[in-house]
C-alpha cells in the first residue's frame, strides 16, 4: 500500500498530540519533528508527500525552512498560522506554500485541506480538464463555464481570473498570486481592480453574490475557488 | 555606641524673624547631626489670637523641616526656655533678640541677660532682628559725619554771627533749626541730637548777650532753644518714618499686585511650558532681566522658553547638589551665581520642580528687596509646577485604577467564562476514558460538547487577544478599496461555515460605491454584530442593510429581539458589559471590539431600538480619498 507520508514541523506537543492520531486515523503516515533543523533533516531522509509547517518555530523561523525545503522539493507545504502571524502566512504563501490553516482549526478542516493539497500534486502533471461542483461547470480545455447547465458568456480577464482559481482548485491563492497571474508582472498593487473582476465573477457565477459558496474569500490573504459541496 | 547628640532648641514667637531662626537651627542641626527642637513659651502676656495663629503657622513650618514640637507654658519666656534646656539636655538655644519698646528695658532686663542669670547649660545664641525696610536703624555715627557736622554748625553760628543782636533768638533760631534738619536728614538722628545741644551752647555762649558769658537770665532762652530744635528732630523722624512707612506700603503693594498677577497668570497654565513661558514673561515685565526655566532630562537641561540663558550651564547631576547646599545652608532659594547668570532651586513643598535662571540686564546685581520678590515669584513658579505635576500624578492614578478595575474584571470573567467550558471538556473527556462501553448516542453527545466548548474557549481567547491588539495599537487599520459586498459575503460566508444557514436578509443597493476599510476588520464587525443580533432573537429574522450618503456609507444589522433599554444603549459598546439577563455565552468584548475597530477606521457606531421592536447597530465609515480609477469593463 502506498500511503501518503506526512511531516509534521510544529514545537506545540498539545497540538502534535492532536494531529498525529487524527492524521494515522485517517491512514496517512506520519513524522514529527519539533525544531525546524529536525523537521529538515527528516525531510532530506524521507522525502514526505506533505510537509505541515508552523511558522513560529524556536530555533529558526518556519519561513527559512519553507525557502530550504523549496529549493529541492516541490511537494505541498500547508502552514499552521497562529492569530497573530497573518503577514507571515501570506508571505509564506507567496514565499511558495500551498495553503494555511489558522490555528485553531479541525480535524475536517485539516483533512480536507490536505486532501486537496495531494489532490493538487498529481494536477500538476495532468491538469484536469473539467472542474464540477454544486452548479458550477468550469471547461479549462474549451474554456467554456456554465452554472446549472446555462452557458455564461465571461470577459477575457474574468475567464483569466477563474482560470488562475480553478488551476489551484480549492487551494488559497494570494492576492499578489492572482494580480501577477491575470494583470501579469507590476499589477501587483491593484488590489481593487481584482477585488472588482471577483465582484463581476460572483455576479455571473453565484445564486447569492452577498453569499458566495464557491468564490471564498479570505481576509487579507486572497481568494479560494470552491467546488466541494458545502458541509452541513 | 555613641551617645545621640544634644538637642538644638529653637524658640519661637509670632514674629516674622522667627523664618530665619528656624532656617538657622535647621542648619545647625544638619551640620551637627542633632535633632532640634522647636519651642513656644506661652506666658501670661501673651495672647492676641492672631499672634497664636502667626505662632501655629512657625510651628507647622518647623515640623515640617523636621523638627520636635514643644509648647511650654511659664511665667516668663526666660524660665520656660531655661527649664525646658535643662530637662531637654540642648547644646544650643537659638533665640531671637526682641525689639523691646523701651531703651532701658534692654539693659540688663532681655531674655538673654535673664537665661545667662539663671545659670545655662547651652550655649546660647541670639539673632539679631534683621527685618524689614520699616526698621529705621540708625547708622552708628562716623568720624566722617562728625566733620561734616560741625562744619554745616560753624557755617550756621557764622551766618548768626551776622544777625543784629537785638531780638535775636527769632533770628537765629530758624538759622539752626535749618542746619540741624540738615545734619539729621543727612547723617541720622542721633548726630543731629548731639548737633542740637552744640547748637544751643554756641547760641548760649556766642550770640546771646552779653556774650561769653553764662547768666541765669539766659536759662530760659536756653531751654526754649534746645526744646525747639529737638521737638523739631522728633517731628522731622517722624515724618522719615511715616515716608518710609509709606514707601514699604507701596512697595508692597506692587509686590502683592505682581504676585497676584503671576500667580492668576500660572494657575491658567495646563502644560510645563505655558507654565514657564508665562513665568519667563512676568519676571521680564517685573524686574526687567531675562529669565527661563530649566528642567532636568537625563544629563542635559531642558530650557523653557529656550534656549538657556548660558550654555555652558554645569549638568543637572553637578548643579543640583550646589543648589541643595543652599537648601543646607537654611535657605532653599539662596541664588547661587555662575558667571553672568544667577540660578535660584524652585522648591516646592517636597521636592525641586526645577531650576529658573535669571540673566540680569544692565545692572548686574538686584538690589535686596528685588530679590526678596523674585524668591517670592519662584516659590510661585513652583507651587504651579507642583499643582501640574500632581495633576499629571492624579491623572495617571486614574489611569491606573481604570486600568487595575479592568484587570479585577478581566480575572472576574475570566475565572467564569474559561472555567465553565474547561470543565466541560475535562469532564466530557473523563467520561470517555472511563472503562467500559459507552453508547454511541452519549458518546456523540460527549464529543459534540467537547467540540463546542472548545469552539467556545478559541471564541474568547480570539476576542480578548484582538481587543488587546486593537487597543494597544498592535492591528494597524490597512483601509483598501473594495466593493462591500465581499466583505458581506467574507462575514455571512465565515457564520455560515460555523453554523449553517443564517435567517438574514440582505439589503445592498446596485453600484454600490468601493469603499476604503480594512476587509478583515470589518468583516469581524459584521459578524460579532450579527452574532449578537442571532444570540438576542434566535430563529428569527435578521436584516443586513447597507447605504450611502456623500463622504460616508452605512451599514445596519437589526434584529426583532427585545431591543436595548435606553439607559445601556451606549454601555453596550464597553468592556465586559452585558444585558442583564442576557444569559449564557459571551463575555462583553464583542461590541467593544467592533467600537474600537470602527473608531479605527474614523467612523462611529450606535445603537438603537427599532419602532416595531428590536434593536439596530449601525456604524458609518467615511468615504475618505478618491477612490482608485476603475479598470475598463467592456
Amino acid at each position: 500500500m502506498n500511503q501518503p507520508l506526512i511531516l509534521i514541523i510544529e514545537d506545540e506537543e498539545s497540538l502534535r498530540r492532536f494531529l498525529v492520531p487524527t492524521l494515522i486515523s485517517q491512514h496517512y503516515q506520519v513524522l514529527c519533528a519539533a525544531t525546524a533543523t529536525e523537521g529538515l533533516a527528516l525531510a532530506r531522509s524521507h522525502n514526505p508527500d506533505l510537509v505541515l509547517l508552523d511558522l513560529g518555530l524556536p530555533d529558526r523561523d518556519g519561513m527559512t525552512v519553507l525557502k530550504e525545503l523549496r529549493t529541492w522539493s516541490r511537494k505541498p507545504v500547508l502552514i499552521l498560522s497562529a492569530r497573530n502571524q497573518e503577514r507571515d502566512k501570506v508571505r509564506a504563501l507567496d514565499q511558495g506554500a500551498d495553503d494555511y490553516l489558522a490555528k485553531p482549526f479541525g480535524a475536517g478542516e485539516l483533512l480536507a485541506r490536505i486532501r486537496v493539497a495531494l489532490r493538487h500534486t498529481h494536477l500538476l502533471d495532468v491538469p484536469e480538464p473539467v472542474l464540477e461542483g454544486g452548479a458550477l461547470r468550469i471547461d479549462l480545455a474549451g474554456r467554456e463555464v456554465s452554472r446549472e447547465g446555462r452557458a455564461i458568456k465571461l470577459t477575457a480577464l474574468e475567464y483569466r481570473l477563474l482560470e488562475a482559481l480553478a488551476r489551484r482548485n480549492g487551494k488559497v491563492a494570494t492576492h499578489r498570486q492572482l494580480l501577477a497571474d491575470v494583470w501579469g508582472p507590476g499589477g501587483e498593487g491593484n488590489t481593487h481592480y481584482l477585488r472588482i473582476y471577483m465582484a463581476m465573477l460572483r455576479k455571473k457565477l453565484e445564486a447569492d453574490p452577498t453569499r458566495p459558496r464557491h468564490f471564498i474569500t479570505e481576509p487579507n490573504v486572497g481568494y479560494r475557488l470552491n467546488l466541494e459541496a458545502p458541509r452541513d | 555606641m555613641e551617645a545621640p547628640a544634644r538637642p538644638i532648641l529653637v524658640a519661637l514667637g509670632s514674629e516674622a524673624r522667627s523664618l530665619r531662626l528656624l532656617q538657622a537651627a535647621l542648619r545647625l542641626a544638619r551640620e551637627r547631626s542633632a535633632p532640634w527642637i522647636a519651642v513656644h513659651v506661652e506666658t501670661s502676656g501673651t495672647g492676641l489670637p492672631e499672634d497664636r495663629e502667626q505662632v501655629e503657622v512657625w510651628l507647622q513650618e518647623a515640623q515640617r523641616l523636621g523638627a520636635e514640637l514643644r509648647i511650654v507654658q511659664a511665667p516668663t519666656l526666660a524660665q520656660g526656655l531655661s527649664e525646658l534646656t535643662r530637662s531637654t539636655r540642648a547644646q544650643v538655644l537659638l533665640l531671637g533678640r526682641s525689639r523691646d519698646r523701651w531703651p532701658w528695658a534692654r539693659v540688663g532686663h532681655s531674655t538673654a541677660d535673664e537665661l545667662q542669670r539663671r545659670g545655662l547649660d547651652a550655649h546660647l545664641e541670639v539673632m539679631d532682628d534683621r527685618a524689614g525696610v520699616t526698621s529705621s536703624e540708625e547708622p552708628p555715627i562716623r568720624l566722617g559725619a562728625m566733620v561734616g557736622a560741625l562744619s554745616v554748625l560753624t557755617a550756621a553760628s557764622g551766618l548768626a554771627w551776622l544777625v543784629p543782636r537785638e531780638g535775636s533768638l527769632a533770628l537765629v533760631l530758624p538759622v539752626f533749626l535749618a542746619a540741624v534738619t540738615f545734619i539729621a536728614h543727612r547723617w541720622g538722628q542721633r548726630l543731629a541730637v548731639l548737633a542740637s545741644v552744640l547748637s544751643s551752647l554756641i547760641y548760649n555762649f556766642l550770640l546771646e548777650t552779653p556774650r561769653f558769658t553764662r547768666t541765669a537770665a539766659h536759662w530760659p532762652n536756653l531751654l526754649f532753644f534746645l526744646a525747639t530744635l529737638l521737638a523739631t528732630q522728633a517731628v522731622v523722624g517722624l515724618l522719615q518714618r511715616l515716608r518710609n512707612q509709606a514707601r514699604e506700603v507701596h512697595r508692597r503693594e506692587v509686590h502683592t499686585a505682581s504676585l497676584y498677577l503671576l500667580g492668576r497668570a500660572l494657575a491658567r497654565g495646563r502644560t510645563l511650558e505655558e507654565v514657564a513661558t508665562t513665568a519667563a514673561e512676568h519676571i521680564q515685565r517685573v524686574f526687567k532681566v531675562r529669565a527661563c526655566l530649566l528642567f532636568p532630562q537625563g544629563e542635559a537641561w531642558r530650557a523653557v522658553p529656550p534656549p538657556s540663558l548660558d550654555p555652558g550651564l554645569p549638568t543637572p547631576g553637578e548643579l543640583l547638589p550646589l543648589l541643595d547646599v543652599g537648601e543646607r545652608q537654611g535657605d532653599p532659594l539662596e541664588p547661587l551665581t555662575l558667571g553672568s547668570t544667577y540660578c535660584l532651586s524652585l522648591m516646592g513643598t517636597d521636592r525641586s520642580e526645577g531650576v529658573l535662571q535669571i540673566l540680569p540686564g544692565a545692572t548686574p546685581g538686584l538690589p535686596p528687596e528685588t530679590w526678596e520678590l523674585l524668591k517670592a515669584f519662584a516659590v510661585q513658579i513652583a507651587l504651579a509646577l507642583e499643582r501640574l505635576r500632581w495633576l499629571e500624578e492624579a491623572r495617571r492614578a486614574q489611569v491606573e485604577s481604570e486600568t487595575e478595575r479592568m484587570r479585577s474584571t478581566l480575572l472576574g470573567a475570566i475565572g467564569h467564562d474559561l472555567r465553565t467550558p474547561l470543565a466541560a471538556i475535562h469532564g466530557a473527556a473523563g467520561s470517555l476514558l472511563l472503562p467500559g462501553h459507552v453508547p454511541e448516542t452519549a458518546r456523540r453527545d460527549l464529543l459534540t460538547m467537547i467540540q463546542d466548548e472548545s469552539e467556545r474557549l478559541a471564541h474568547l481567547l480570539g476576542n480578548l487577544l484582538d481587543l488587546t491588539r486593537l487597543e494597544s495599537g498592535a492591528i494597524a487599520v490597512q483601509k483598501e478599496w473594495q466593493p462591500l459586498e465581499e466583505v458581506i459575503g467574507a462575514a455571512l460566508g465565515r457564520l455560515e461555515r460555523r453554523q449553517g444557514s443564517l435567517p438574514i436578509r440582505v439589503d445592498l443597493p446596485e453600484s454600490f460605491p468601493l469603499v476604503p476599510l480594512d476587509a478583515a476588520l470589518i468583516e469581524q464587525v459584521l459578524v460579532n454584530l450579527i452574532a449578537n443580533a442571532q444570540q438576542h432573537a434566535p430563529g428569527q429574522e435578521m436584516e443586513l442593510r447597507a447605504w450611502s450618503e456623500p463622504g460616508w456609507i452605512h451599514l445596519e444589522v437589526a434584529d426583532q429581539g427585545p431591543g436595548i433599554p435606553a439607559e445601556f444603549q451606549e454601555r453596550v459598546f464597553g468592556k465586559f458589559f452585558r444585558l442583564p439577563g442576557s444569559g449564557e455565552g459571551g463575555v462583553g468584548l464583542g461590541l467593544a471590539i467592533c467600537r474600537a475597530i470602527v473608531a479605527a477606521h474614523g467612523g462611529r457606531i450606535q445603537v438603537r431600538n427599532r419602532p416595531g421592536g428590536g434593536s439596530s447597530f449601525s456604524f458609518a465609515l467615511p468615504l475618505d480619498g478618491t477612490p482608485p480609477p476603475l479598470p475598463e469593463v467592456p
